[in-house]
């Protein structure tokens, strides 16, 4: 047995749950409903209903044993929420499914996996029926009992066919790593996000009021909108008005997507208000905001979800990646504080540890690498700083970014509104005074393009395919690094005890009581630092950290403008409200959620 | 049972490198090496090793607009139709790589004001960054340096002669009969 890479193991278990969110409110912990368990070795099948689930899972847990499951934040949220231990080893079948495809294929469901090594995937197709029968909440009768065990036991199945298949390409130790990183997303998905319930119910609560007083307000300036209508003739006037160059599409029309208008603020800031207004009406269409009976905002983190291995969590649906003025919306429990702690220019410093280029490291360690950068390129005096050169080190800055997203000349000009020629310059002067990193950065694609793949330190791979984007693959190194970094502190933390409530691209939200908080952030800085020395082979990198203690809330400046205006039509459509004594109209376009703020969904005082 | 049982929270010894400059072999190869002047908008270094620079007879065909170079056995046979230069290895602030050739004074001494110019900013160029402009108005050459670029430029992983080869391959003056001298001579 000693070619058996799990031989090490005394007991190998696959285990599937199904659950439901507690009382069937989405952003709610999770109720398991059933889990079947297969061991590998003995052939022992466990099969157990919520009510027959004790205070231990039905299988032991140490390191000796290998949990083996499809997507295991599933499993171990349902651990968490049973107050079951945590595994001392997974190995999540998806994660390695994404690993093994990335690049090649983005299908990675169950099914997708069995199809993808030719087994058998009959039973193991998505039942919408058996979703929604588990969904529904019981109780269930002894029929319906056996059908849902039943479904769940065929995925059990699929994972006892998909293991001996996928286990030749696994990289075991590297896959648990993966493993302990599923784990620490399951717990931060527990945790979630703390949500100032009583003001996202009075947001919902005047949404339509709000709605036309803001397009009133803001489309003062622009008049683009026609009632609650974006005209793009308008739109194309008030361009044309104030000689603004807009891109257009291949059929001639403007680019009216949120990206655009990203690009084209950045030249344009007059163009800011209309794009928050746009996000706002926008987001109205979409999903609401799940926030569970407890008051957190909770969603599926999709460890994995990106070519990166970057979390890709839902746009709409994670108040982190929701239009910047969202973070206003999280505000600590009483008793408690937060704390947002971020990498100082991550990728800056991934790019300077593992290329070896020693001028970008000093630039990194100086503390400003934008600045640094400027004086490196002899732009900017040595004693040139932040205050005295501001317009030149804001180039700078734009250039280090642009070189980090593989932009051209005409791009970076667009994005700083200067010549093309200077944009050129810019991005010389970049590869003249990094010439280390460039040759690195170079290499990598070489690698990429002449051996498939290329793959972080702790071995996640992007497959190169046929339609292999060299400025990807060049700018893969610093993110999906950036990734392992960010797993490998947000394991280290979550194992550690701190409250983890979200990742966030290259940092974290944490939580604690007052008379903790700055032990714990202190203490997650730390292991960030460890994370990043680590990953850089002994390269440090800075963290920054931003404390909000209650009853303060989250601010982000970059929607703080936005947020001061809805607060104050809020308080003046309360106070005509109260002054008429009528009754708030009803919100149907967030009917999932009762309108009325003494509801029992969002109800929960914090 | 294998030696060591994996264990995913000991992540040094988990770490694979990143060293890509190696790991492909993948080198860039010199394949053109233009032997001109450097335009007059073009910043450039020559290299500081004399080793990289030489004296040779070279002719040029205007109506190719290209540069030949005289094999040192026909020089004398020669006289008429080539110039003495001295080329200068040289590269530019968009790293290309040029073979210089800047005029020597001929078998009658005659000299000239540009000529000298040349060579005073090919030597100044090997510690400072130059550029040369051609001053309608003067007759001479306006000769800039940039004091503000600190840079110092990638020399190309090549010999001398390397760059000779890649520069004149195919317009080489190797036998008396060739094709240039015969043009040249009005036998072709």
């Amino acid at each position: 047995m000693t070619n058996d890479p799990l031989s090490h193991f005394r007991e190998i278990w696959l285990v599937d749950f199904e659950f439901r969110p507690h009382d069937g409110q989405e952003g709610s912990l999770p109720d398991a409903v059933c889990l079947v368990a297969h061991e590998v070795r003995s052939g022992k099948t466990i099969k157990l209903r919520c009510h027959e689930m004790g205070d231990l899972p039905p299988y032991p847990t140490d390191e000796s044993v290998l949990f083996v499951a499809y997507y295991a934040s599933a499993e171990i949220g349902c651990h968490l929420a049973l107050g079951w231990p945590v595994p001392a080893r997974i190995l999540d079948l998806y994660v390695e499914h994404r690993n093994q495809t990335n690049g090649l294929s983005h299908a990675a469901g169950l099914v997708d996996a069995l199809a993808f090594h030719s087994l058998d995937h009959m039973g193991a197709h998505e039942k919408h029926s058996m979703r929604d029968l588990i969904l529904a909440g019981g109780p269930w009768s002894e029929e319906q009992w056996t059908t849902i065990l039943d479904y769940c036991e065929e995925d059990t199945l699929a994972l006892a066919r998909l293991l001996p298949a996928m286990l030749p390409a696994i990289d075991l130790p590297r896959a648990l790593l993966r493993g302990r990183y599923m784990a620490a997303a399951a717990c931060m998905e527990h945790n979630g996000v703390p949500i100032d319930t009583q003001t996202f119910d009075r947001i919902k609560k005047h949404r339509e009021a709000i709605k036309t007083r803001l397009i009133e307000r803001i489309d003062a300036d622009y008049s683009v909108y026609e009632g609650t209508s974006f005209r793009r003739q308008r739109f194309a006037a008030w361009l044309q008005e104030r000689g603004i160059p807009w891109p257009h599409d291949d059929r001639g029309h403007l680019r009216l997507d949120d990206e655009t208008f990203r690009q084209m603020e950045r030249a344009y800031p007059e163009i800011a208000p209309l794009r928050q207004l746009r996000a706002f009406l926008g987001e109205n269409r979409s999903s609401p905001l799940p926030v569970g009976a407890d008051g957190r905002n909770r969603v599926l983190i999709s460890a994995f979800g990106s070519r990166t291995g970057r979390n890709q969590p839902s746009s709409v649906r994670a108040v982190f990646h929701r239009p910047a003025w969202n973070r206003s919306l999280i505000k600590p429990q009483p008793g408690w504080g937060i704390a947002y702690i971020d990498w100082s220019q991550q990728e800056v410093g991934i790019a300077a540890a593992l290329s070896g280029d020693s001028a970008m490291q000093q630039a990194y360690t100086s503390g400003d690498p934008y600045l640094e950068f400027g004086k490196q390129a002899g732009a900017i005096p040595s004693d040139g700083t932040k205050k005295t050169h501001k317009a030149e080190r804001d180039r700078f800055k734009a250039c280090v970014l642009a070189v980090q997203y593989g932009m051209q000349a005409e791009s970076l000009a667009a994005n700083i509104g200067c010549p093309v020629i200077e944009a050129r310059e810019l991005l010389r002067l970049h590869r003249e005074t990094y010439p280390k990193f460039w040759a690195w950065s170079e290499a990598a694609v070489d690698h990429a393009l002449l051996l498939g793949e290329l793959q972080t330190v702790f071995g996640w791979t992007i497959r190169v395919g046929a339609d292999a984007n060299p400025r990807s693959l060049a700018n893969f190194p610093m993110q999906a690094n950036g990734a392992e970094m960010l797993r490998l502190a947000c394991a280290m933390a979550t194992e550690e005890g701190i409250r983890v409530c979200a990742p966030v691209h290259d940092a974290v939200l944490i939580e604690a009581p007052l008379d903790m908080l700055d032990q714990h952030a202190a203490r997650m800085q730390a292991i960030m630092a460890e994370a990043s020395r680590i990953v850089l082979d002994g390269f440090v990198l800075r963290t920054d950290v931003e404390i909000v203690r209650s009853p303060d809330r989250y601010m982000d400046e970059r929607g703080e403008k936005m947020w001061d205006e809805l607060m104050r039509l809020i308080a003046e459509v309360e106070t005509e409200r109260e002054a008429d004594d009528l009754p708030a109209p009803a919100t149907p376009l967030l009917g999932q959620v009762p309108t009325d703020s003494a509801g029992p969904s969002i109800t929960l005082s914090i | 049972m294998a030696d060591a049982a994996p264990n995913p929270f000991d992540p040094k010894k988990l770490r694979l490198q990143q060293d890509y400059l190696g790991s492909a072999g993948v080198k860039k190869l010199l394949t053109r090496v233009p032997a001109r002047k450097p335009s007059k908008q073009e910043w450039f270094r020559t290299h500081p090793d004399p080793a990289y620079r030489m004296d040779m007879g070279v002719i040029e065909l205007k109506e190719d607009d290209a540069i030949y170079a005289v094999s040192a056995g026909l020089q004398a046979d020669l006289l008429d139709l080539m110039v003495p230069v001295t080329i200068y290895t040289t590269v530019t602030r968009q790293g290309g790589v040029l073979l210089w050739p800047v005029r020597l004074p001929g078998e009658d001494g005659k000299n000239n004001d540009a000529w000298v110019a040349s060579h005073e900013a090919a030597e100044r160029a090997t510690e400072a960054w130059m550029r040369l402009q051609w001053n309608m108005a003067l007759r001479a050459y306006d000769m800039f340096e940039a004091t503000g670029i600190l840079h110092e430029p990638a020399w190309p992983d090549v010999t001398f002669e390397q760059l000779l080869e890649i520069g004149f391959q195919g317009r080489i003056i190797d036998k008396p009969d060739h094709l240039v001298i015969k043009k040249l001579r009005g036998e072709a």
